[in-house]
């Protein structure tokens, strides 16, 4: 029987949002094209978002709208065709500017953690192993014993030693979001994280996010379809057909 | 059932033991003594001869233990074990068998003895002949006198007479060293002269004193 | 967390491919190891032969007959000498492993057979001869004791004529020399089994001359022997005898066998490395999602090439040294069985594996290995996050 995330999550106490919280994250008029043959599509078509320090937002739109779209350029996992992208008062992208794999890399650790709709847990990694497995590639001071702590605190204390595939699918998802935050991210990029999970788990993934948001202070974008688990963000922001309609 | 079964295994044994004991044999070759030039030594050494026979003959084992009786162990040299083939040459004159010769080899001082005998048909000895020796005096071993006192010498001379020990009686005792500086080898061609006489006893005097 | 517990464990998640590509170097590595110690102990046993064939080339001034046969038939007349100077000058030659100096002699003795006989006598040095002839073992005794005593070693039917074991005592005809037995060879087979060795300077002494008759040369295994023989034709007055012609084609052989051994071998690995590149890169291409994950987590392209290839490090390590230890312990086997299929096969061991090669084979494997998991990694590091995310997606 899998156990409930703990209602305090993180070290960080209670974080009060104001307007005057710094802005962690800025795009202007970002925006990104395919071809697809003789067609262009406007993935992403002008989009303006601000994000401060704390926020939790939901971007929500029909399938094809340009949600994960945006989610990559704000990740730094994209580059654009054009617009400017500012994370925590430094220009990544602008003034024409393409950045290559290795330095988008450098952001993304420093800056970001990321959780998917597959949870994509290493089959042969223990629960433990897998949260550990970003400091195998990068490690920030001072986070020694933070992965059992993590852990204990999403309600996976009794997983540690288990393999992925003797857990249950909001399980891995908390993995994942532990995984995602072993480095302590400034922002968490969640891609449809409730996407392949039943009702009940994706209640509590929802409820995972929102007391990470919460109880730390976690800056949260997240991309679903679900307007239950939407709205469990402070803001929401809507797409379609690529521009940005917030609410 | 059962004894043919142990009947079988009892073969087997026999036949490893057989196979260990051959093999424990050493193997060495033949070291018969032959003529070296049998053509031209046989009429020498038995005159009145028209031709010969050579014959190789190995003892059988009846016939190794009855050598082995009469000859002391002593006899044995390291390249001359008793069961190897000997040749006996046997001497006709026309169809009728005159004798025999037979050589032997022995250990001399410097080198290996050669010693032939020409033996009647009753065993004594009709002629004497060194046909290899080694050392400085043999000519005096070789030259006609020394082999003339050999002549009418029969195995039952050596029954009387020890050449081991050098001591006895009889004709044999009688024959003197022509070389003293070769004492080694005169005891030798006494005791080589034995072991021809008894070989040829044991090879053919036995068996047609049997008949007889 | 370390890149090698990753990749280990990346390694059991297809286990059956897994073992299968472990199988399929080991193998490789067996027949790699296995040939390579057969080459080794085929062509050392072979050396063993061919040094058993004594030596190789004979020099002796013209004229001098060299065969035991022929200097009995010449009444043992016809002798040539040479100084022992002409040692130090071969000794210098490149191509030359070792000399041996021999005085041939030999005696009338009338007392040997109705005519009297020949005795032949070989001068050989104690120190020099033995190494020329390893093939030569004794029956009782051994060599002599030093250069100039009045001893001598018998050939085993020279000793059979005439009744000698060791410490009996021979006379040299003509000179009325005594020399005790020291040694009686074993039966070889050839012109040695009649011969009497004395030390070369004691027989000197006997034949009243300071010179030799015959040079043995033991020529280097590598050596050029048709060069050196070229060489040697062209000294005045001497005579070059050459059993080189057995030698020459043995060497041949071993070359042979030594280009197939390793074109085999060669081809084995490459079938073997062939397949670790083809499991690491179907590996790679089931896990492209999972690599675009882990560059998300902060993974450079450099961690993920280096993890994709430390898979390969790890499976052509593991299977290397299984396949190391298979060849130590199939090695009697495998001689036994190369024995049976060759058609000729020279005595000893023929397969010599030690640690030696086992190192140098398995850095081999593993550097071969390593170039083929080249691709693999390098495609694992250019996956871009954002392609292996769509695909998730």
């Amino acid at each position: 029987m899998e156990g409930r995330a703990s209602a305090t999550i993180g070290l960080n106490s209670e974080h009060q949002l104001t307007t005057e919280a710094e802005i962690v994250l800025e795009a202007r008029d970002l925006a990104r094209t395919y071809r697809r043959g003789n067609e262009e599509i406007h993935a992403v078509n002008g989009v303006s978002l601000t994000v401060r320090r704390g926020e939790f937002i939901s971007c929500t739109g029909p399938s094809g709208s340009g949600k994960t779209t945006l989610l990559n350029l704000l990740g730094c996992l994209d580059n654009p065709n054009a617009g400017e992208l500012h994370l925590a008062g430094r220009s990544i992208f602008g003034q024409g500017n393409t950045l290559g794999e290795r330095r988008l890399t450098r952001i993304r650790r420093e800056l970001f953690g990321y959780v998917f709709q597959s949870f994509n847990l290493i089959p042969t990694l223990t629960v433990r192993e897998n949260v550990l497995l970003p400091l195998a590639f990068y490690r920030k001071p001072g986070l020694e014993g933070e992965a059992d702590k993590l852990l204990t605190q999403l309600g996976l204390g009794h997983r540690l030693h288990h393999l992925p595939g003797q857990i249950s699918g909001g399980e891995m998802q908390r993995v994942a979001i532990a995984r995602a935050l072993i480095n302590r991210p400034q922002i968490l990029l969640a891609d449809e994280p409730t996407g392949n999970l039943d009702t009940k788990r994706t209640d509590e993934i929802g409820e995972v996010l929102r007391d990470l948001n919460r109880n730390t202070g976690l800056t949260l974008i997240m991309v679903t379809h679900n307007p239950r688990i939407a709205g469990l963000a402070g803001r929401i922001v809507e797409m379609r057909d690529g521009r940005i309609y917030e609410g | 059932m059962i004894l043919s079964r142990c009947r079988g295994l009892a073969v087997a044994l026999l036949a490893c033991v057989l196979v260990c004991a051959v093999a424990s044999v050493p193997s060495f070759a033949a070291t018969g003594c032959d003529l070296n030039n049998p053509d031209r030594d046989v009429p020498r050494i038995f005159p009145g001869s028209t031709r010969y026979v050579a014959k190789y003959r190995s003892p059988t084992p009846t016939e190794l233990a009855a050598i082995v009786a009469q000859l002391d162990e002593r006899f044995r040299a390291i390249y001359d074990p008793l069961s190897v083939p000997y040749t006996i040459y046997e001497i006709y004159r026309g169809d009728e068998k005159m004798g025999y010769i037979h050589g032997v080899n022995q250990k001399g001082q410097f080198g290996g003895l050669q010693v032939f005998v020409a033996l009647d048909l009753a065993g004594t000895v009709r002629s004497f002949y060194i046909q290899k020796m080694v050392g400085r005096s043999v000519a005096k071993f070789r030259d006609g006198q020394f082999g003339k006192a050999f002549i009418g010498i029969s195995l039952k001379d050596f029954q009387k007479y020890d050449p081991v020990a050098g001591k006895g009686s009889g004709p044999l005792a009688a024959i003197a060293n022509p070389a003293p500086d070769m004492e080694t080898d005169f005891y030798g061609v006494l005791r080589a002269l034995k072991k021809n006489l008894v070989l040829m006893d044991v090879f053919v005097f036995s068996a047609a004193r049997k008949q007889q | 967390m370390t890149r090698f517990r990753i990749a280990y464990r990346n390694l059991q998640r297809k286990k059956t491919r897994t073992l299968l590509t472990l199988g399929g170097i080991a193998l490789s590595a067996w027949v790699l190891v296995s040939l390579l110690g057969f080459n080794r102990g085929y062509e050392n046993a072979l050396n063993r032969d061919v040094d058993n064939l004594g030596y190789q080339l004979m020099v002796m001034a013209k004229g001098c007959p060299y065969e035991a046969a022929t200097m009995m038939l010449q009444g043992g007349t016809g002798f040539r000498y040479i100084n022992e100077t002409w040692l130090d000058s071969l000794r210098a030659d490149p191509e030359i492993a070792g000399v041996t100096p021999i005085l041939m002699q030999a005696y009338f003795d009338p007392n040997a057979g109705e005519n009297g006989g020949i005795v032949g006598y070989f001068g050989v040095e104690a120190a020099s001869f033995p190494a020329m002839k390893p093939f030569l073992r004794f029956h009782q005794g051994g060599w002599f004791g030093n250069g100039n005593a009045a001893e001598a070693v018998m050939g085993f039917e020279a000793a059979e004529l005439e009744q000698r074991k060791v410490g009996d005592r021979i006379l040299v005809p003509e000179k009325n020399v005594e020399l005790t037995v020291v040694g009686i060879l074993e039966r070889t087979g050839t012109q040695d089994d009649g011969i009497i060795f004395v030390p070369l300077r004691k027989l000197q002494e006997i034949a009243g001359t300071n010179k030799i008759t015959t040079v043995g040369i033991k020529v280097k295994h590598d050596g050029d022997t048709a060069a050196l023989e070229r060489r040697l034709y062209q000294l005045p007055d001497v005579q070059v005898v050459s059993f080189s012609q057995v030698k020459q084609t043995i060497m041949k052989l071993i070359a042979t066998a030594r280009v197939m051994v390793l074109a085999i071998a060669t081809i084995a690995l490459l079938i073997a490395m062939a397949g670790v590149a083809n499991t690491i890169l179907m590996s790679v291409l089931e896990r492209l999602p999972e690599i675009g994950v882990l560059k998300t987590m902060g993974a450079m392209p450099g961690d993920i090439f280096a993890l994709v290839w430390m898979e390969t490090l790890i499976l052509c390590t593991g299977g290397g040294i299984a396949g190391i230890g298979l060849s130590f312990a199939l090695a009697r086997a495998t001689a036994a069985w190369v024995r049976r299929i060759l058609p000729y096969a020279p005595r000893g061991g023929l397969v010599e594996i030690d640690l030696g090669m086992a190192g140098a084979t398995l850095a081999v494997i593993v550097g071969v290995g390593l170039i083929s998991g080249l691709l693999p990694a390098w495609k694992a590091a250019r996956v871009r996050p954002l392609d292996s995310i769509r695909s998730i997606n």
